[in-house]
């Protein structure tokens, strides 16, 4: 009962439900947001229709020769990785770094309840996370071999069990980890440094799918999708063989209420409870020990001289760089915060590339090689490849959280924004700033990968950043102008505001918004046969406008909320 | 000066009235003490003051700048030491006393001085190049109200200012205190620790379910409540907030 209790108020706080019931039907504050979801629920589908129309395709290949389970294969075992890759650090920052853990140690709970209730979140947060890799597999599938009542009722318990292996071995792991290495001091480089291992070995991993996949050749075809899922050398039979238990949930689904259905499920079951007990046990021995300690940081004391005080007392900023420079030191010293803004704007690009370019028959072209496909650009109407590119930096320069989070990240200290004799506006304009040379650095690292990598001519890369410096204005704007209206301010753990943010999803809604505007505009202008300055002239005065609208607007609105957020 | 004229504030769209029709006047030179029951609407008269909530009605000036219609004018004299001391972590002491300099446009002289003498006084002195995160509660409470002093303000306003201080600096504050009123300044601030609110202050308010029940100096307080002579605060604020 006491765990039930535990598990349901991690749930409650954790997904915010008391606040969003009392902001939908009370305050009736965010109604404004349900049609907006509903849009891009809306939104998703033809990407859904073209991922079950794929599904469909290798079914139909891997059908004849008796190999479709492979397909169910796949699925779970990404969505197993998926959770052993980034699992392995939401289990770190609940387990250790999440602040309610000060509330839940001095309650009469036992370690194991309170980890069990951690732990329980996180899987829930799995659930939806994986849904998008395994649902469609496991419906197409089932429609196309009209599964029974077996495959369903299976499916289902398969789908409950799925997160428990891999997140039990990843807290196995944590808990011992962190019992017997001393990392209460350096919890921030642990975070940087994990996180970015983590981002490594997933994008190694993409990388070597990429190879086995192409290894027949850079191409979709019936021969290829079959030697990816039936050789025995294949990564997916390696990797099953390695990881049993996507193997075990595949016979279980696929088999329903037979035999083999019966006892895989009860294997799949079994492992999974043992395992889940196994971290109750250990957690009972070591997750209080690990933990002693942790929630400090200690700084040496050291006074300083009179000179050195009189050097690093501030002879005076003026406000505005004040601001600018307290969002550029919070902003780099959270590695949340550093990891999901400043970062992304640098690896997002590298990311992107190594992404085309190591995986060949990606987006089902059948051009495959990106970097082909790329050059071929390269030598077509010339607006094309410097719209292109201008769209590369401008998504790269803008789709980290920095702007969309600008004001949520202040969280419980904005009062400070609110009480300090700065001009609500010229505290925007000095945010503004920041969150600008973050975009600014997203579209230089994307020009860099744009020349190098993709071999883009220095006359069009310069009129491509250009485009994207303007737009990156737009986006800025944009992003922080959500984040105002409704900043997310009282949050516990930094990830709320800048990874949990509801606003960073609408700012890139919104921006996906302002792209599919622009791409229509310049087919319309294509299409209406004018030259190539005229197209990109237009659409860079069309930006330039937009830009100079948002920004304007974006300072009236910070004079304006302001003093009305409480 | 603070002026409050009918200041009203309600929450939940009208169904909680937190402050209601309360008028009430804070001279120069004067330390007014703020005292009522929890939920009482202590803090939030303080925050409608520094301008952190707006009210439904009424009129708030703090040197005569209204909080509404000049609110920088009013916030460039005024300091506020919230109740909890919820500041940017991940800023080293002395970077935060450098912010707050900068944007209340110190100049460094007086910069200089006066974080010199409060970091000695609150013993801050050996902790302040290192990031707040890794102060304790104390520690920031007084890298709070250095930040606030820092400016030398006309008005100060704290919210429950001696909660986490240790007796030294609690001492030291209230000595503070006196000196800043003395030199024709305000200060306002909300306790609950009767015996500092009796000593210390020249007048003090009672706020009860959002209205204020008494005001002015103890012998006034002890005149309004028609009680026997000799009658502690205590007394009278149990007897005021007892209905």
């Amino acid at each position: 009962m006491t765990l039930l209790t535990v598990i349901r108020a991690g749930l409650r706080s954790n997904f915010g439900l008391a606040v969003l019931k009392y902001r939908l039907f009370k305050e009736k504050k965010d109604r404004w947001l349900v049609p907006i979801i509903g849009v891009a629920a809306v939104s998703v589908v033809p990407m859904l229709y073209g991922v079950v129309l794929a599904i469909q395709n290798i079914y139909g290949v891997l059908k004849p020769m008796g190999q479709e389970r492979a397909l169910l294969s796949l699925g779970f075992l990404a969505a197993q990785f998926l959770i052993l890759l980034f699992g392995m650090y939401y289990v770190v920052a609940a387990f250790y770094f999440s602040r309610d853990l000060e509330l839940l140690i001095p309650l009469p709970l036992r370690p194991g309840e309170v980890m069990a209730s951690k732990f329980a979140v996180i899987a829930i947060n799995e659930y939806l996370t994986i849904a998008a890799v395994v649902l469609p597999i496991v419906l197409t599938f089932g429609v196309l071999a009209k599964g029974g009542a077996g495959y369903w009722v299976n499916a289902a318990l398969v789908y409950a069990a799925l997160p428990v292996i891999p997140l039990a071995v990843v807290s196995l792991l944590v808990v011992a980890m962190m019992r017997f290495i001393n990392v209460s001091r350096k919890k921030d480089a642990l975070i940087l440094v994990g996180s970015i291992l983590l981002l490594v070995l997933a994008f190694g991993l993409q990388i070597v799918m990429g190879r086995s996949a192409g290894s027949g050749g850079p191409d979709t075809s019936a021969a290829a999708i079959a030697a990816f899922f039936t050789s025995p050398n294949s990564l997916l039979n390696r990797v099953g063989a390695f990881f049993p238990p996507a193997i075990w949930a595949t016979r279980a689904v696929a088999g329903g209420f037979t035999g083999e259905g019966l006892a895989n499920l009860a294997l799949l079951w079994g492992v999974s409870i043992l395992l889940f007990a196994a971290m109750v046990v250990l957690a009972e021995k070591l997750f209080y020990r690990g933990l002693v300690g942790l929630g400090e940081t200690t700084g040496k004391k050291r006074r300083l001289t009179r000179d050195e005080m009189s050097r690093r007392v501030s002879s005076g900023r003026r406000a505005k760089a004040a601001v600018f420079w307290r969002e550029w030191k919070i902003m780099n010293r959270t590695p949340i915060f550093l990891l999901n803004g400043t970062l992304v704007a640098v690896l997002l690009p590298a990311i992107f590339v190594i992404m085309a370019v190591t995986n060949p028959g990606s987006g089902g072209t059948g051009e495959g090689d990106a970097t082909a496909l790329l050059k071929a650009m390269a030598s077509a109407n010339p607006v094309v490849v410097i719209l292109a590119a201008a769209l590369f930096m401008t998504v790269c320069g803008s789709i980290n959280g920095t702007a969309s989070s600008t004001f949520s990240r202040e969280g419980g200290q904005f009062w400070i924004s609110q009480v300090i004799p700065v001009a609500p506006r010229e505290q925007a304009a000095a945010k503004f700033l920041h969150s600008y040379l973050v975009a600014v650095l997203g579209v230089v690292t994307a020009g860099i990968v744009g020349a190098v990598m993709l071999h883009i001519g220095a006359g069009h890369l310069a009129v491509a950043a250009g485009l994207a410096l303007v737009a990156g204005v737009l986006f800025t704007a944009v992003g922080m102008a959500i984040d105002l209206a409704r900043p997310l301010l009282d949050w516990a753990n930094p990830q709320k505001a800048i990874k949990q943010n509801l606003n960073v999803l609408l700012a890139m809604l919104a921006d996906i918004g302002v792209l599919t505007v622009v791409y229509f505009g310049v087919k319309a202008l294509i299409k209406a046969k004018l030259g190539t300055n005229a197209v990109l002239g237009i659409v860079f005065a069309a930006l330039v406008v937009l830009s100079a609208a948002s920004y304007a607007a974006l300072l009236k609105l910070a004079d304006k909320r302001y003093p009305a957020i409480e | 000066m603070i002026e409050l004229s009918h200041v009203s504030k309600s929450y939940n769209r009208g169904k909680v009235k937190a402050v209601d029709d309360l008028t009430l006047t804070v001279k120069p030179g004067e330390i007014f003490g703020f005292l009522g029951p929890n939920g009482a609407g202590k803090t939030t008269t303080i925050k409608l003051v520094v301008g952190l909530l707006r009210p439904d009605s009424g009129r708030i000036a703090v040197e005569g700048h209204d909080v509404a219609e000049e609110p920088l004018k009013a916030k460039q004299v005024t300091t506020y030491v919230p109740d909890f001391p919820a500041i940017y972590e991940r800023l080293t002491g002395l970077e935060y006393l450098n912010f707050i300099g900068d944007v209340y446009g110190v100049p460094k002289a007086d910069r200089l001085e006066r974080i010199n003498k409060w970091l000695e006084i609150f013993e801050l002195a050996p902790v302040v190049t290192n990031p707040i995160q890794s102060y304790s509660h104390g520690m920031k409470q007084k890298i709070v109200l250095t930040a606030a002093l820092l400016p030398g303000p006309r008005v100060m306003v704290l919210d429950e200012p001696l909660v986490g201080l240790d007796p030294r600096a609690a001492h030291q504050l209230k000595e503070m205190f006196r000196e800043h009123c003395d030199a024709g300044k305000t200060l306002f601030f909300s306790t609950h620790i009767m015996e500092v609110a009796e000593k210390l202050c020249d007048r003090i308010g009672i706020i009860h379910k959002g209205r204020l029940v008494a005001c002015g100096t103890m012998e006034e307080l002890k005149a309004i409540d028609r009680t026997e002579a000799g009658q502690s605060l205590e007394e009278i604020f149990l007897e005021l907030t007892d209905k």
